[in-house]
């Protein structure tokens, strides 16, 4: 008797072990470590989901003569909420390493310095890294100093470099249509959208606009009431607002509830996605607001972006409303599973080398990196990833730049004409 | 100017009206507040958009559900602990974290969460467009000041409410029960902060951390005013909302954040108990 149970304790030891052995052989697991209570890394976290479910339906990453399934882990590791010290954020990505043996993460850091320093410990576990939120240039300053040692991270976003440059195209197109030359700059008082707005305020100078005025607003302002009339008695023609708090919304609506003569041109956050409309309602009409990536809401013009935005929405019942980073993190999964594909292994250093030598189609438009592993943008679709301008156009948003996927003209607000 | 100053001032004399009332009577510093008004817009948020309720039927039905919960919160917690003025902070303030942790944890998080106006559009006055959702902020704190006058001078519960706040041990020997009044006090600040959810809330988005900012605000108007002095959160409000304006005006609006902060300083300089403040105002004289 105690000999057959024996037999069968080994038999099931047998068993399970096994079954471990083959579901660890089967699974490529990626980890998603960002911050998941924000809106970025929620909406990131459920695109690589999305993109990892598609993958599975068709069988998996062909290695070979085999095919591997996707597992997404992710952590919480709260690097964007405020007061969370960087080095809390490095635990949990490591946890996530050594615990969960990842083979590659994506999302990724919210904090430019918790992804910079992150970069070493990625390096160091030779795990591929593809992050979608994070902006800073110094990423690719990093990479290329010292190529060898950072090779496995890359962005898949845009830095805020591109950013200037698609603010900059849009006050071009504004000038251009209407001849505007008189700006008031408002941004809130964080580090990256006072360097933004900065940056803007020198090439302003540079380029024959009047800056009539530059204010930072604390986080959590609820009265843009000061700034709003200093741009109306200035006389300015059109306002650059660069925001991301939640109670940024309310600048738009002191905008139109003051009826100030002038464009609301930049970027706010919160309005960006299609709830926006449904919060603030016609409050928001005719604000423009620059998308980080295309793909999150359907442009007729590029057709991907219709099915991937009608696909996030069959999937998870809800629209995506974050203009940056969601998009590109569906397209992620898809980057990592071509590369592994193409370089028929899970050899680290040769899908290294595959995504390096990437150019296929996302829902971001073509995805090539440059030699700092950031991801080209341009201004159509076909040959570079793209951002875009869009307007709230009675409850549309309307693409009013760049050309190659514009569905609508600039309109001006009702109080303006 | 005039007139958004007035409105700022208006819109932190109703963020601090409840907590000053809590403290005035029992004496329970509630800084659970802030959690209570970030609440109050979700609760709505969900019987407006989930309950499919109209908007007076929910904002009324929130009121009462948070009048209730804040006095639930003195019954089964501050009532064990009254008096001891560091265990109250600590447990008020634990129950603050607790309540805007958990509304994160189950996701109430993005750009989504925001009350309807009450009315929208804006009127020229004094030569400035204002919303009239604004306006009426500095209606419904003239209404609320002149409700709560009447209330505690002219019923009953208002009466043990002053009795209570004067001298609870007097009070007791009258037939007051010290703790049943502390408890509806504690029921009723945390309703008006419900309120000023419902009423201020429309200008932007519900969010978690806007808990944090608002009982920021509300110490600071209290602390400035003297902590149980409606009139002096009026006159602090007054102070502090014009000085926001104008620094947001002539300096500018980054150093808004620092105003109420530098107001409490030389408060605690010059007068520590407050403009109207009566608390210690013996060992200040002393």
């Amino acid at each position: 008797m105690r000999r057959s149970f024996f037999c069968l304790f080994v038999f099931l030891f047998f068993c399970l072990f096994f079954t471990f052995q083959i579901q660890a052989q089967q699974y490529i697991t990626l980890g998603v470590p960002t911050s998941l209570k924000l809106i970025e890394g929620y909406e990131g976290h459920k695109a690589a989901l999305l993109a990892a479910e598609e993958i599975n339906a068709k069988g998996g990453i062909k290695i070979g003569n085999e095919k591997r399934l996707i597992k997404i882990e992710s952590l919480d590791i709260r690097d964007g909420e405020p007061g969370v010290p960087v080095q809390e954020a490095l635990l949990g990505i490591e946890k996530l390493i050594l615990d969960k043996k990842i083979y590659a993460a994506v999302v990724g850091n919210f904090r430019s310095e918790a992804l910079l320093a992150a970069m070493d410990i990625y390096s160091k576990h030779k795990v591929i890294n593809i992050g979608t939120i994070a902006m800073t240039p110094k990423f690719q300053e990093k990479i290329l100093s010292n190529p060898e040692k950072y090779k496995y991270s890359f962005r898949n976003c845009l830095d805020s470099k591109y950013l200037s440059q698609y603010i900059q195209n849009m006050m071009k197109f504004i000038s251009k249509e209407f001849g505007y030359n008189k700006v008031y700059i408002v941004t809130q008082d964080v580090l990256w959208a006072t360097a933004t707005g900065s940056l803007m305020e020198k090439w302003f100078k540079e380029n024959g606009w009047t800056v009539a005025g530059f204010d930072k607003y604390p986080v959590g302002a609820t009265d843009f009431s000061a700034g709003l009339m200093k741009a109306k008695s200035a006389g300015v023609q059109v306002i650059m607002p660069i925001f991301d708090m939640p109670t940024s919304g309310i600048l738009v609506k002191q905008w139109k509830g003051m009826k100030v003569p002038a464009l609301m041109a930049g970027f706010i956050s919160p309005l960006m996605g299609s709830k926006a409309w449904k919060t603030f309602g016609s409050d928001i009409d005719g604000l423009m607001n620059i998308v980080f990536e295309i793909g999150y809401f359907p442009i007729k013009a590029y057709p991907p972006t219709v099915k991937f935005s009608e696909t996030y929405f069959k999937r998870w019942k809800e629209d995506i409303q974050s203009g940056h980073g969601a998009a590109p993190a569906y397209d992620t999964v898809y980057i990592l599973a071509n590369a592994i594909e193409k370089a028929g292994t899970l050899d680290q250093d040769k899908v290294v080398s595959a995504i390096q030598a990437t150019d296929m189609e996302g829902v971001i438009g073509r995805i090539k990196f440059d030699k700092g592993h950031q991801l080209i943008f341009g201004d159509n679709p076909k040959t570079a990833a793209v951002g875009a301008v869009m307007q709230w156009q009675n409850g549309k948003m309307a693409v009013v730049w760049p050309q190659s996927i514009a569905s609508d003209k600039i309109v001006k607000p009702g109080w303006m004409k | 100017m005039l007139i958004y100053g007035l409105i700022n001032s208006a819109v932190l004399a109703l963020m601090a009206i409840g907590f000053n009332l809590t403290f005035g009577i029992s004496g329970v510093a509630n800084f659970a507040y802030g959690a209570i008004y970030v609440v109050s817009g979700f609760i709505t948020w969900i019987f407006i958009n989930k309950l499919n309720l109209p908007y007076p039927v929910s904002a009324i039905s929130t009121i009462l559900i948070i009048g209730v919960f804040g006095a639930f919160i003195y019954r089964f917690i501050i009532k064990r602990i009254r008096g001891l003025v560091i265990s109250e902070v600590i447990a008020t303030f634990g129950i603050s974290i607790v309540i805007l942790e958990f509304l994160r944890y189950v996701g109430f998080i993005g750009f989504k969460y925001s009350l309807p106006m009450f009315l929208s559009g804006s009127v020229e006055v004094l030569g400035a467009y204002v919303d009239i959702q604004r306006l009426l902020i500095i209606g419904f704190v003239i209404l609320l000041i002149i409700a709560l006058y009447l209330f505690t001078h002219h019923t009953k519960i208002g009466r043990a409410f002053r009795g209570i706040a004067q001298e609870e041990h007097t009070s007791l020997s009258l037939g007051i029960n010290p703790d049943w009044i502390a408890s509806l006090s504690m029921g009723l600040g945390s309703s008006l902060g419900a309120f000023a959810a419902i009423v201020i809330l429309p200008l932007g988005t519900i969010t978690v951390d806007g808990g944090y900012d608002v009982l920021i605000n509300a110490l600071s108007v209290c602390i400035v005013g003297g902590l149980g002095s409606t009139f002096g959160i009026i006159i602090a409000s007054l102070i502090i909302g014009y000085a926001q304006t104008l620094t947001a005006t002539y300096l500018a609006p980054h150093w808004t954040m620092i105003v109420s902060l530098f107001a409490i300083l030389i408060i605690l300089v010059i007068k520590p108990s407050g403009i109207l403040g009566h608390q210690k105002e013996l060992e200040e004289r002393v």
